[in-house]
């Protein structure tokens, strides 16, 4: 079955100041990440990893350096594809108030998509009111303005307002940023039902592991605008094929103090992307470096057990990740 | 269907009078410029004489009964001059700044939210404009003109627009990074509903109280070009022109200058308190009560 979002070797970098300078800064390089229907795909790294910019780079904000995207199979060119692709394909922001209009009342905000790609609305009080009862929001909120609400109810706007014109995926920038744990559960649980009922497909874009265990099928873990290691959620965190994602893991904060495993944790910040490492860009962190580290870049290959990584070791890693996974 | 919820998907405007009316300052305001519309709009049955008729035997007259604010030198009614004075001083200044404002407010936006290359474009045009010495500016596109009202509010608004203009590209090219911004992008909507649903509503508020401020420095630019006898004609009663008559007889009638500077004074008082309170109200967040 085609997937509904397919990325091909998207490529993102930016000009590097200076006046005919032609040196560029490489943000995304060569990702390559399908979203199927139905699908709840998560996106992890580290505060400057591509994240966000991916995420923007699919919506059009961002300028792409190389690279397809492509939607139920077609690629998105021109004006008349990213006007497809927006009302097919929807983000939701990290920030939600933020990101509502601050002098148009909720009303009209989730109205208006309709407006914006000349869909026939010809009842908006109706149609607000229904997508707001579609969040489990009261058509009292319609009236309100962004700063009235509270968080979690501008995030329930937000998905009202993505789910406007019921397209086949969302894009969701951190949607649980901000909020308090038991309004996380509601979004969350919202998101769940809403994929059930409709169909959607999420790209969910973050860095709390506690939700990609919970809601996504397969994870793709990006470091310095790479995926390094990408596979089933389940088996992923079962057993890191690449050591940045059991870093990642090991670095969660756990209950119990005695499993925190201190020769996974990740040694200082992320490198700049103006000065790569050589050869494995994660060397300069892995515990687990060797020479050929130092030197030979590793390609995002299959491992044993069809899952993709971007390590030397992905295998014994994934070996020794099952033990310490049968150990527990 | 009530008609209480009929309205809940339009885009806002709700009691923004009433809103005015509660904030003290911007009542003081309101009714102060009301005061100055009403005058300027009923000047023909309010003015208690002709404000250009004389009558030497009476001039330099102090404040009395018959002329509560007293004559010039010519014997001519300042009660009834100054309320004529309202009418071209209001006329000249809201349409000047009018249309100074509406122009800067497109151009703003335009050069905030367009293209890189129209931005430097109309900055270019925005700054040599405003590197042009006012007064020198003013006198050339008289020389070339003549002086008349049309001319004068055609410098008014020439000399004034890019600042307005500047004003709305700073706040136009600091919001197009907002999220709320690129959440509309991410929806689709092209770059005329941004504009004007979008980045309009949110940028207007710091120049509504420009204008308001505005309006009194343009009635005391049209009080000097009067003064240079650039601006508005003799015998017509600007206040540019009374209190230049006044000066020039300061000895004999010192209240002639005072009693002028009146209207001039509350007049900037009350546009003033005005764009105070209708940034305020127009907020609605009601955030930042002061503005400096």
């Amino acid at each position: 079955m085609t997937p509904v979002l397919d990325l091909q070797n998207l490529s993102v970098d930016l000009p590097l100041g200076g006046f005919l300078s032609r040196a560029r800064l490489t943000i995304l390089q060569d990702v390559n990440l399908t979203v199927a229907r139905g699908e709840s795909v998560a996106l992890v790294g580290e505060s400057g990893s591509g994240k966000t910019t991916l995420a923007r780079a699919v919506m059009g904000l961002q300028g792409m350096s190389g690279g397809e995207i492509r939607l139920d199979g077609q690629p998105v060119a021109g004006k008349a594809g990213l006007a497809r692709l927006r009302r097919d394909a929807t983000m939701m922001f990290q920030d939600a108030t933020a990101s509502l209009s601050p002098r148009l009342t909720v009303g009209y905000l989730v109205t208006e998509p309709f407006r914006i790609h000349r869909q026939p609305l010809p009842d908006p009080d109706r149609m607000a009111r229904d997508l707001l009862a579609t969040v489990g929001l009261p058509a009292a909120i319609a009236r309100r303005y962004p700063h009235e609400l509270s968080g979690g109810q501008a995030r329930r706007v937000g998905v009202a307002r993505a789910l406007a014109l019921r397209p086949r995926l969302v894009i969701a920038d951190e949607p649980t940023a901000g909020l308090d744990v038991s309004v996380q559960a509601e979004v969350l649980n919202l998101m769940a039902d809403l994929r059930r009922d409709m169909g959607l497909a999420y790209l969910i874009i973050t860095h709390n592991l506690a939700l990609v265990r919970h809601v996504a099928d397969r994870v793709a873990v990006l470091y310095l605008g790479r995926v390094v290691e990408e596979g089933p959620t389940a088996e992923v965190f079962a057993a890191p094929a690449h050591p940045y994602t059991a870093s990642l893991i090991a670095a969660e904060p756990k209950p119990d103090p005695r499993r925190r495993r201190a020769d996974l944790a990740i040694k200082g910040e992320v490198p700049s992307v103006l000065r790569r490492p050589s050869g494995c860009e994660f060397h300069t962190r892995c515990g687990l470096v060797q020479d050929i580290c130092r030197q030979n870049a590793p390609d995002l290959h299959p491992t044993t057990t069809g899952r993709l990584a971007r390590c030397h070791f992905a295998d014994q890693n994934q070996e020794q990740g099952d033990h310490h996974a049968l150990e527990h | 269907m009530s008609s209480a919820v009929d309205d809940i998907t339009l885009p806002a405007r709700r009691g923004i009078g009433r809103a005015l009316l509660r904030d003290p300052m911007g009542l003081a305001g309101l009714v102060l410029v009301v005061a100055f519309l009403a005058m300027a709009l009923l000047a023909p049955w309010i003015a208690p004489y002709d404000p250009i008729a004389l009558n030497v035997k009476a001039k330099f007259q102090p404040p009395s009964a018959a002329h509560w604010a007293g004559t010039d030198h010519l014997g001519r009614d300042l009660l009834s001059r100054i309320i004529w004075g309202a009418r071209l001083a209001l006329g000249i200044s809201i349409t000047s700044v009018g249309i100074a404002g509406a122009l800067g407010l497109v151009l703003g936006l335009v050069a905030g939210y367009g293209p890189r290359w129209l931005d430097s474009a109309l900055v270019l045009v925005f700054d040599s404009m405003s590197s042009l010495p006012m007064i020198f500016f003013a006198l050339a596109v008289i020389t070339v003109l003549g002086p008349g009202t049309t001319t004068l509010i055609l410098v008014i608004v020439l000399v004034s627009f890019p600042s307005y203009a500047r004003l709305i590209r700073t706040q136009t090219l600091s919001l197009s990074g907002a999220d709320y911004i690129l959440a509309e992008r991410a929806m689709g909507a092209g770059p005329v509903r941004i504009i004007f649903r979008h980045l309009l509503p949110n940028v207007v508020g710091p120049m509504v109280i420009l204008i308001c401020m505005d309006i009194p420095v343009v009635i005391m630019l049209e009080a000097g070009l009067s003064y240079l006898n650039l601006g508005v004609k003799p015998p017509s009663p600007s206040w540019g022109n009374i209190l230049a008559e006044g000066y020039n007889s300061l000895r004999q009638a010192p209240h002639i200058v005072v009693i002028a500077g009146i209207p001039l004074v509350l007049a900037t008082l009350g546009f003033t308190f005005l764009g105070e309170g209708l940034r305020d109200v127009l907020d609605p967040r009601g955030a930042g009560r002061r503005w400096t």
